[in-house]
């Protein structure tokens, strides 16, 4: 019914233009301490429509299904193209043509009821208080999220597809010996699919807790690290951290345009030869990638965007009208997170591919530095410049771990830190439970092996 | 239907699905949004938008809920899910709904927009960008009209009505000069009037010319403590992490606050008194009802350095023992000092001026670090150059008793009137061999 509606209003259409069709579900389950703060259902879900006319657009959005919202949010966005158009066009030709898909829907969307959420978390929450006596606090929560889009364009391009998510996250605070409270976040198992098919029993989770609440024991007796340039071992989950925000956000082909540092370094050195980082579309290394995405809200098929070649710029993430521009094929990055938004130039699955050294010759090889594993958050500029708050780490000592770290930041520009990579790690890990945040947020994932380098870190 | 009719409907939706108390906001809306990249015009985006949150307490557990459709048949199921997801919590005497008081009505800003002025207004910002701050470059530019009707009902015969309507201006902006090229900025205002130009509102022609003094920003070197005098927009990220880990329902609940026992004690430094007034005249958007459904009202969370109230909601306030906060917005008000800013700086010997902070969630005890970003060396009274890949760091908690200077200038954003504070002990490093 709804693919007929869509179907109807796009045929004719003189410009090129989306219909999008979209629900959005969150769930979500706070447990504070043993009280269950937050227990939540939301859901969001509406069409819209986006024009473009001699290189403007114009967008619409109402959360009905209805023709009537069809047809209203259709004529809104032509009119928006219009008036901007006429107001301050920009003279640009139309949009090049790309090869029409045709996605069908993989999967179903399947709705796992409240009590499923609650009962879990409880049950960790039970699991914590009854094994560990000496905490200030914890903390577990339950998020799951799904995107479920139907689109057509103009073109004659289809696509239907889900992308559900699920995570459990744990947090645990002790005091330390000196009255302050120390804090550890992990977000637990996890992924793409939905809650029961992710997490089939409280029991399979508490390795992963007993192996925070050790850390947190480690880090309640930790130093400060010595402040400075310094050599480090960025664990696996950090040069993720590293792929999206260093380096990811200045290769996005609309931030390039408005001067990131990447817009004068295509073709130059920007890293060790060791690096090489790719924005995956569906598949890595022969494997289904976290998030995968086949086709853009754009209607463009994805392939992957192949960024850094053995420590070489070679190419950044496009929509439609920046590959015009660049007079490059799309790569299918344009992306919407509700009904509501409008696609941008999104990251989707950002990884440096590993090397060929094993993680303890990395940390062997250091004399005096430092040994980082957990990461909560980092921000980054379009020069480059990142920061990255560190939650766990370990001082090295003459090749071997030693002391555990308290909370600090390291810093740096991603173009000339990269170049002082010298060693890479064999393996790969993928995290995928954050979202990104770029006007809109956006389920993205990212990965990579450890690598050693020299950082700038932070101290008291 | 009226949003009162769809309110009175979900409620009775509510009840039948088995709800002993229900609350509901109904809210209507409609956005219009002109976007320009690298100061060209790209995108033109109507947004008409609704929405129904629902609550529901059964046996003394809740629920919530919230679907953005205003059909009958979509709120019947999401009210049945709703009391579902009640059913599967856990008994807690602190879930209430709000008590009848004074039911009322609110009306605010502007309701229809002037769609053509608003364009030539905001035309008129780019184009003076252009002329003014060559180097300037727009990277995005985020203008924005919206309205909302909001309707709030629960099962204790509450009833509010608030209907707001306001423009808002959200430019990124960056300098460039051949080879130069700043680090991003970017600001939000919200304003109700179009008579006069957008670019002189809320101090923005100062923080562009700082943005093209940038370009000859180098990389600090070294490290020392003094004095950090931070920007109003920078100031909010401050305060909001300082609420964030002190004040707030989750560390209060949890009792992990510094500051769990410190109501009625002195928290910082005697001169400053930090509140929140949705209720003054220059917050656009300034909120009437709670989240909770009671009446907002201006408070002061710190008076003359002393703690006066948590931020918590009326779950947590039940929690703990504790009073719930007056309002639930983050119109964060710090009454203006004595001294100009002119005379704060005059009075650094050695110090940073911070126009932005890029750095993590602080730990709980309140330590912080991060990257000063967009900022300026202040040394022997005055800002000697401007400086990059320069962290700052300390303790929040302590900053607030090490206050030694707060401007009389204020700048109100339309969501928060700030004014420049000067923080004593602040670590500042750059890069450090």
């Amino acid at each position: 019914m709804l693919n007929d509606l869509l179907k109807k209003h796009i045929s004719g259409i003189p410009e090129h233009a989306e219909l999008r069709a979209q629900i959005n579900t969150n769930r979500g389950v706070s447990i504070v301490s043993g009280n269950l703060v937050s227990n939540v259902r939301s859901q969001s879900s509406g069409v819209c429509a986006r024009v473009y006319k001699n290189g403007v657009w114009g967008f619409a959005a109402k959360g009905e299904y209805t023709d009537e919202a069809i047809s209203d949010v259709l004529t809104a966005a032509r009119n928006n193209a219009d008036f901007l158009n006429t107001h301050a066009g920009r003279g640009k030709p139309p949009l090049v043509p790309v090869q029409p898909p045709f996605n069908p829907l993989k999967r179903d969307y399947v709705d796992v009821p409240q009590s499923a959420y609650i009962d879990f978390c409880r049950e960790l929450d039970d699991y914590i208080t009854n094994k560990y006596k000496n905490l200030a606090s914890r903390t577990v929560i339950a998020r799951a999220d799904s995107m479920e889009k139907l689109l057509y364009t103009s073109e004659g391009g289809y696509s239907h597809a889900i992308m559900p998510r699920a995570y459990i996250y744990v947090v645990l605070s002790a005091e330390t010996p000196d009255g302050d409270t120390v804090e550890l976040f992990e977000p637990i198992g996890g992924g793409e699919g939905y809650f029961d098919e992710l997490y089939k029993s409280p029991e399979d989770c508490h390795k992963e807790i007993d192996k925070l609440y050790e850390e947190l024991m480690q880090k309640r007796e930790g130093i400060f690290p010595n402040a400075g340039l310094r050599d480090v071992v960025l664990d696996a989950t950090l040069a993720g951290m590293l792929a999206h925000e260093a380096v990811g956000h200045t290769v996005e082909a609309d931030l390039v345009m408005a001067g990131s540092v990447a817009s004068k370094t295509l073709g130059r050195e920007v890293a060790s030869d060791k690096i090489t980082m790719i924005d995956f579309a569906h598949t890595a290394l022969g494997k289904p990638v976290p998030l995968p995405v086949y086709v853009d809200d754009e209607g463009t098929p994805c392939e992957d965007a192949v960024l850094i070649k053995d420590g070489i710029l070679v190419g950044y993430m496009h929509n439609r009208e920046s590959a015009m521009y660049y007079d490059v094929k799309p790569t299918g990055n344009a992306r919407a997170h509700k009904f509501s938004d409008e696609p941008l130039i999104r990251m989707r699955n950002t990884a440096i591919l590993p090397g060929k050294d094993k993680l303890s010759d990395m940390i062997a090889s250091i004399d005096n530095g430092y040994y980082l594993t957990r990461t909560q958050n980092g921000q980054a500029d379009t020069t480059g410049e990142f920061m990255f708050g560190i939650t766990m780490g370990y001082e090295i000592k003459n090749g071997k771990l030693g002391r555990a770290l308290r909370d600090t930041t390291i810093s740096g520009v991603a173009f000339e830190m990269l170049k002082t990579v010298d060693m890479v790690s064999d393996d790969m890990v993928w995290s995928s439970s954050g979202y990104c945040g770029k006007k809109q947020l956006m389920p993205v994932s990212m990965g990579g092996p450890a690598i050693k380098c020299k950082v700038n870190i932070g101290g008291r | 239907m009226t949003n009162k009719e769809i309110a009175v409907f979900t409620l009775d939706a509510l009840k039948k699905a088995g709800a002993d108390h229900a609350q509901c906001v109904v809210t209507t809306g409609l956005s219009e949004e002109i976007d320009a990249e690298n100061s060209e015009f790209t995108k033109m985006i109507s947004l008409f938008d609704a929405g129904v949150a629902m609550k529901a307490i059964k046996d003394g557990k809740k629920g919530t809920m919230f679907i953005n459709s205003l059909n009958e048949e979509d709120i019947i199921k999401a009210a049945e899910e709703c009391v579902a997801a009640a059913n599967a919590s856990v008994v807690d005497d602190a879930v209430r709904i709000a008590e009848l008081t004074e039911n009322k009505s609110f009306e605010k800003g502007v309701l229809s927009p002037d769609k053509e002025k608003f364009f030539f207004r905001i035309k008129e910002y780019v184009d003076e960008i252009k002329k003014t701050y060559p180097q300037i470059v727009l990277e995005q530019l985020i203008a924005d009209y919206s309205c909302a009707e909001t309707v709030f009902m629960n099962t204790n015969g509450v009833e509010f009505n608030y209907k707001n309507g306001y423009y808002s201006l959200t430019p990124m902006f960056s300098a460039h000069d051949g080879e130069k090229t700043t680090s991003f900025n970017y600001f939000e205002i919200a304003f109700t009037s179009l008579e006069d130009s957008i670019i002189e509102l809320a101090g923005q022609r100062d923080i562009f010319d700082q943005t093209v003094k940038l370009l000859d920003a180098e990389a600090f070197t070294g490290k020392f403590e003094g004095q950090a005098i931070i920007v109003p927009s920078c100031l909010a990220d401050f305060i909001s992490m300082a609420v964030g880990n002190f004040v707030s329902d989750g560390t209060i609940i949890d009792g992990t606050s510094p500051w769990r026992n410190m109501l009625g004690q002195k928290v910082a430094s005697d001169c400053l008194t930090l509140s929140v007034n949705p209720l003054d005249e220059c917050m656009v958007a300034g909120e009437r009802i709670t989240d909770d459904g009671y009446i907002s009202e201006n408070y002061d969370i710190i008076k003359n350095g002393v703690l006066e109230s948590f931020c918590l909601s009326d779950y947590a306030a039940r929690k703990t023992g504790e009073s719930r906060a007056k309002n639930s917005s983050s119109c964060y008000v710090v009454a203006p000092g004595e001294q100009s800013l002119d005379e704060i700086i005059k009075s650094t010997e050695k110090g940073i001026l911070v126009c932005r902070f890029s750095g993590g969630s602080p730990a709980i005890n309140g330590d912080f670090s991060g990257v000063a970003k967009n900022s300026f060396l202040i040394e022997n009274g005055r800002i000697s150059k401007p400086i990059t890949e320069t962290m700052i760091s300390g303790n929040i908690a302590a900053m607030l008793k090490n206050i030694s200077g707060i401007s009389k200038e204020v700048i109100c954003d339309g969501h928060t009137k700030l004014p420049w504070i000067r923080f004593d002990g602040i670590t500042v490093s750059g890069k450090v061999e």
